[in-house]
């Protein structure tokens, strides 16, 4: 079975135009699904490097619809957009609305469970009745029958972040996590936040992870190298994921 | 001679077993750092990994349980059979006595394994801050059983008023400060704002990591992190055994809160292993956590260096009374307690002063422990349950943490007589 490689992008990042190349050409690699990122308000569980990249983009990028109906036309995989549920209490249905009406196939407010844990069931209604697939995020803090709970309606597969923000290597024992979490899982498991040395990632996939989400990664390698050596890491990480399909 | 098969080989972790998820560290709006980052260079790497861990329960490594043998663990389960006599109860009583380790306090459960951890990742030098002066004492200790240095911050009023716990961390080979202090740049600027500053757990908390960042030492944490809660597991993984040994099942839990890592390492084995009807937390009335605190994000120390994390709080920068309880002037509970406090399945009291005196006195005459001030106010609570078993004539077991002894506050005890006894 092949494993499923989750691409991470902050939408816009660093500019336009390599934005668009990363994805286009992320896809070609073997990219599965596409998470974007729309910068919110106040990015509660991202790592200091995704946070970067946040206030990069919102200097300059004022509206998320023309890029990511741009994003629509180029790529024909899943796209998820990843966002924070408190930003969008007050216009929520109209924000699924446009989702809809742009194609994106679903939606991942990684608060969800832990801000918002009382009616998230409500909330995920609310995102299906609107025709958009609600992508739930777990993690490990999280009870074990919240997790069973949450895994049997989240759409697409059930995101599970080993560690409590992105990109901060905290010291924890990623396969005994997913060890524990796979047992509990029926669906399709997608394993990230935090995930990145591929050791890490070794180590989900062989404790059961279904795939792997990527964002910090490549940020850091555009950051540091530029779009091409980013595309590289794609490529590498496919490699990897393919030993285990 | 203490049997070292009596001491747990395990610590107790509550987080797999809570009700809802716990709300993880985070950083705070436009922060410059990630804090969540910052604790990889401050707490040792396993002290971080066991802060994050969601294992329910973890080893306590060999060489830490040789520790616990030396401080006197098992402490021992004691029966408060005179306060029985005197209060008339059907009830019986039973308390965990911490304050019979060196340091006269629980606060030495943690800082073994942290300097233990510490050590084996060949850190030379341990750094903390100081209210009452037990925390630092245990840090100073533990420091010195695995051959650190050790410096610790201690809140200037407690420094003036407790000579004496200052001169016992030094006898341990810590170095002491008042603090604020002009070691660091946010003692400075306390200082260069007021110079008579009395300072606060907070500041002192800000000054440590300060200087532990500064020189890259470690940082050993006191209370409210999980990990701390986690090491403090060992005293309601014993008192479980110790009980079931007598063939009790307890009915209610008592505990003081200052942070909350004598109440949750004492209560929360019993609560994982469904043992107890009734848990209850006692805080001070004069630093209305549980009855004025909000459930929020907010920083545990004052400067706003470690991450936001969520639990009932009165805002870092409240500034308690100079209470006689100097534990329990902290303005926040830690995260998991504050959570089973707002699902309700822990239960809170706060007391004032004056009742608190009382009850002290009546242990006091009755058992002859002079009680920490901080664990008098569990002491008020534990009369009070067995005052209510008499008037419904039921024949409850009540097990409560003497969470340490009171032989250095009797300067406080002094105060307070003073102010009581007019």
């Amino acid at each position: 079975m092949r494993r499923m490689l989750v691409t991470y992008m902050t939408l816009g990042y660093p500019n336009l135009e390599s934005f668009y190349k990363f994805i286009e050409k992320s896809v070609e690699l073997g990219t599965d699904i596409l998470e974007i990122g729309l910068p919110p308000k106040y990015a509660k569980y991202d790592g200091p490097v995704i946070r970067k990249s946040y206030k990069a983009v919102t200097s300059w990028l004022k509206d998320y619809v023309t890029p990511l109906k741009e994003v629509r036309k180029k790529v024909n995989i899943p796209i998820i957009i990843l966002t924070y549920l408190e930003d969008y209490l007050s216009n929520l249905d109209n924000f699924l609305t446009i989702l809809h009406e742009l194609g994106i196939d679903g939606v991942l407010f990684p608060d969800l469970l832990i801000d918002f844990v009382d009616e998230y069931e409500e909330y995920v209604s609310k995102i299906k009745g609107k025709g958009v697939k609600a992508v739930l995020f777990t993690g490990p803090s999280l009870p074990d029958n919240l997790i069973i709970k949450a895994s049997k309606i989240s759409d697409i597969f059930l995101y599970y972040g080993v560690r409590p923000t992105t990109g901060v290597i905290i010291p924890v024992s990623v396969d005994s996590l997913i060890t524990r979490v796979r047992n509990l899982v029926q669906n399709k498991l997608v394993v990230g936040f935090g995930l990145n040395d591929f050791n890490d990632l070794r180590k989900a996939l062989s404790a059961g992870a279904d795939g792997i989400a990527i964002g910090t990664a490549f940020i850091e390698e555009i950051e540091k190298y530029g779009i091409q050596s980013a595309l590289q890491l794609v490529k590498t990480i496919r490699g990897i994921l393919d030993e285990y399909s | 001679m203490v049997n070292k098969d009596l001491i747990p080989k395990y610590w107790y972790n509550i987080i797999p077993d809570l009700p809802k998820p716990l709300p993880p560290p985070r950083d705070p709006p436009d922060a410059e750092f990630s804090r969540v980052e910052l604790l990889k260079k401050i707490l040792p790497k396993e002290v971080l990994r066991q802060q994050f861990t969601i294992e329910r329960f973890i080893k306590i490594p060999e060489e830490v349980r040789d520790r616990y043998a030396i401080i006197g663990r098992p402490t021992p389960l004691m029966r408060a059979k005179r306060l029985e006599e005197y209060l008339d109860t059907p009830a019986k009583i039973y308390f965990k006595y911490e304050g019979a380790t060196p340091t006269g306090s629980h606060k030495i459960n943690t800082a073994i394994p942290q300097a233990y951890f510490a050590a084996e990742e060949g850190i030379s030098h341990v750094v903390t801050e100081t209210g009452a002066g037990q925390w630092g004492t245990a840090v100073a200790l533990a420091a010195s059983m695995y051959d650190l240095s050790s410096t610790i911050f201690m809140v200037r009023v407690s420094y003036e008023q407790k000579p004496m716990r200052k001169t016992i961390m030094e006898l341990y080979g810590g170095k002491v400060y008042a603090s604020p202090t002009d070691l660091t740049e946010f003692g400075r600027k306390i200082l260069k704002e007021n110079p008579n500053h009395p300072g606060s757990l907070g500041i002192a908390m800000s000054e440590a990591i300060e200087f532990a960042l500064d020189h890259n030492y470690r940082y050993l944490v006191g209370s409210v992190l999980d990990v701390v809660l986690l090491h403090q597991s060992v005293i309601g993984m014993e008192t479980i055994a110790q009980l079931d040994e007598l063939g009790e099942e307890p009915d209610i839990l008592i505990g003081c809160v200052g942070g909350g890592s004598n109440f949750g390492g004492f209560t929360y084995p019993f609560i994982g292993a469904k043992k107890g009807k009734k848990y209850i937390a006692v805080g001070a009335a004069e630093i209305p956590k549980f009855s004025s605190g909000k459930y929020e994000y907010d920083y545990p120390d004052t400067a706003g260096l470690l991450p936001l994390v969520k639990m009932i709080t009165l805002g870092k920068d409240y500034v308690p009374p100079p209470i006689y309880a100097g534990g329990l002037r902290y303005h926040g509970v830690a995260p998991t307690l504050s959570l089973l406090i707002k699902e309700k399945i822990i239960e809170w009291r706060e007391y004032k002063e004056e009742e608190i005196y009382e009850a002290a006195k009546i242990f006091m005459k009755t058992q002859g422990i002079v009680p920490a001030p901080e664990s008098a106010h569990a002491i008020k609570a534990v009369i009070d349950e067995a005052l209510k078993a008499k008037t419904e004539k039921e024949r409850r077991v009540i097990v409560f943490n003497l969470s340490g002894h009171g032989l250095l506050d009797l300067g406080n005890y002094e105060s307070i007589r003073r102010r009581v006894e007019k």
